[in-house]
């Protein structure tokens, strides 16, 4: 994409979202929408601003333990594809036991975690490593075990190991699935987070957002949620930029 | 002189989808002897890939048995170089690097090979695209990347699958010379696989015609024009006339 035309899609973008703000606030004030159901982006500003250590707190502690899931879930998913990877037997014994595991709703397993750990920082990052390493595991495995057939084959007739092959081709070219897989990684490990927060802390945006709610303070919960979009877009564009750094040759296409 | 590969009552069988199995080769006789060229052509399908891979050791015959210089196979680092339809470089790396592949493999140290390695892209006509990317080069220039990488190690034997059927009539005539220029500098006991007889009758010292169904020798043509050879040869009467005996062959 060239500059010119990058320029002109995120005016639009920026252009589209004021449209969607100024309806938004035009119509809650011509509707009378009482606040407590959906307060008008005025309201949502101001109340982020009179809050605004406190909600940062709270969003600290919230990214905080996000990141920390994530970066357990990355560093999990990339050290399990390995073996994985490896050993066709291994993965055949061990892909239901994942793919069952992600059948349960994570969310339901946050009583039992705190249960078992306490209220807190535990559940909150377990929570969300349980939800984002299945995201990252699942493409970054798919990229080290679909090797070209004939690549392969040139591999082997001059003796490679499937060490070997692991080393110098499965795992590079697992680099750029492994880092879009970060993407979804990061959102799930948000949702995991905020999730904890909800049931088993008293702390975090999670928890902001449920306390907020049930004193009608709607404005406040808006807050969390926008701060919230608001940081997820910036660690993703963080990810993309590291991405086109890293695994530069995977976006061949596209310079 | 022995030969380098040799081949004897070799018959490969695939699993036909549950339904029996599928003979891809039967019987197959065939040996290469040190800095031959032999070419084989055949319809698509008679298994002239299958009969390369049980070269390349990929497969292991169901019948018969495969010496490399009179050894049997043993599945251990060998020196083959192979070279496939398509190029096979990896994009995360090099020219360079993708040339020395096979030498890290065979866990030999890269850094000894590098000066080998710019001399065969200085041969191929690559000269400045030695720390380019793969995506950067046109096709030819990437299937010249490929020869480069199939002769770093200097193998025993080099195997060809159909190489160049990708590449446009000219590139492919281009392919043709700088093959047989590599070739003045070092011999290599050559098998390429190909559908076009004039490429065949144009490098080979022996072609060999298959039939499919199962999979046999049909006949052997041996072409004696001196070497090297160039792409006029194509227009003289004896060339054409190996051309038109293997086409009947293929035909019949
Ligand atoms: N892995 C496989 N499993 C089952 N059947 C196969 C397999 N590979 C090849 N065959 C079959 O074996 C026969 C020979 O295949 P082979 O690839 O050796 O032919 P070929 O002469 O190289 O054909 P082409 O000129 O089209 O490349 C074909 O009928 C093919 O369908
Ligand atoms: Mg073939």
């Amino acid at each position: 994409m060239g500059s010119s035309s990058r320029a002109k899609s995120v005016t639009l973008g920026i252009a589209a979202i004021l449209t969607i703000l100024a309806t938004w606030e035009i119509l809650a004030h011509l509707l009378r929408v009482p606040k407590y159901v959906l307060p008008p982006p005025s309201s949502i500003v101001e109340t982020t601003l009179k809050y605004f250590s406190y909600l940062s707190a709270n969003l600290l502690d919230t990214l905080f333990h996000a990141l920390v899931g994530l970066s357990l879930a990355a560093s999990f998913s990339l050290i399990l594809s390995l073996p994985l990877a490896y050993s066709e037997t291994l993965r055949d014994a061990i892909n239901p036991l994942i793919a069952g595991f992600n059948a349960i709703p994570r969310a339901a397993l946050v009583p039992l975690l705190a249960l078992w750990f306490g209220l807190g920082g535990v559940p909150k990052v377990l929570t969300a490593f349980l939800i984002a390493f299945y995201p990252i595991l699942v493409p970054t495995l798919t990229a080290m075990v679909t090797i070209e057939r004939e690549l392969w084959e040139m591999l082997t007739s001059f003796g490679a190991t499937k060490g070997q092959v692991l080393v110098k081709v499965a795992i590079p070219r697992s680099m750029p699935y492994f880092l879009s897989s970060l993407h979804m990684g990061l959102t799930s490990a948000l949702v995991g987070t905020v999730i904890a927060e909800m049931i088993a802390s008293d702390r975090g945006l999670g928890y902001v957002i449920l306390s907020s709610t049930s004193r009608l303070d709607t404005s406040l919960a808006f807050s969390c949620l926008m701060l919230l979009a608001l940081t997820t877009f910036i660690l993703s564009k963080t990810i993309s930029i590291i991405e086109k750094r890293v695994v530069k040759w995977a976006y061949r296409a596209s310079t | 002189m022995d030969p380098v590969i040799r081949l004897s009552k070799v018959t490969v069988r695939y699993r036909n989808n549950g339904r029996g199995f599928l003979t891809a080769v039967a019987g197959v006789d065939l040996s290469v002897m040190p800095e031959e060229f032999v070419s084989i052509v055949g319809k698509s399908g008679c298994g002239k890939t299958t009969l390369l891979k049980v070269i390349a050791g990929l497969i292991r015959p169901d019948e018969g048995e495969v010496f490399l210089n009179g050894h049997a196979f043993n599945g251990s680092k060998k020196k083959i170089g192979v070279m496939f339809q398509s190029p096979l470089l990896l994009p995360w790396r090099t020219i360079l690097k993708n040339i020395l592949l096979p030498i890290e493999i065979l866990g030999e140290n890269p850094e000894d090979y590098v000066e080998r390695a710019l001399m065969l892209i200085e041969r191929t006509g690559l000269k400045g695209f030695e720390n380019s990317y793969p995506w950067e080069l046109s096709g030819g220039m990437q299937q010249r990347a490929a020869l480069c990488r199939a002769l770093i190690h200097k193998p025993l034997l080099l195997l060809l699958d159909e190489p160049f059927s990708s590449l446009d009539a000219i590139t492919r005539e281009e392919m043709w010379i700088l093959l047989e220029s590599v070739f003045l500098y070092e011999k290599y006991t050559t098998v390429l696989v190909t559908h076009d007889i004039r490429e065949a009758v144009l490098l080979s010292d022996r072609v060999i015609v298959m039939s499919g169904k199962p999979g046999k020798i049909k006949a052997e043509v041996k072409i004696p024009f001196s070497r090297p050879r160039s792409l006029d040869l194509q227009y003289t009467k004896e060339f054409n006339e190996y051309v038109a005996e293997i086409k009947n062959m293929l035909g019949e």
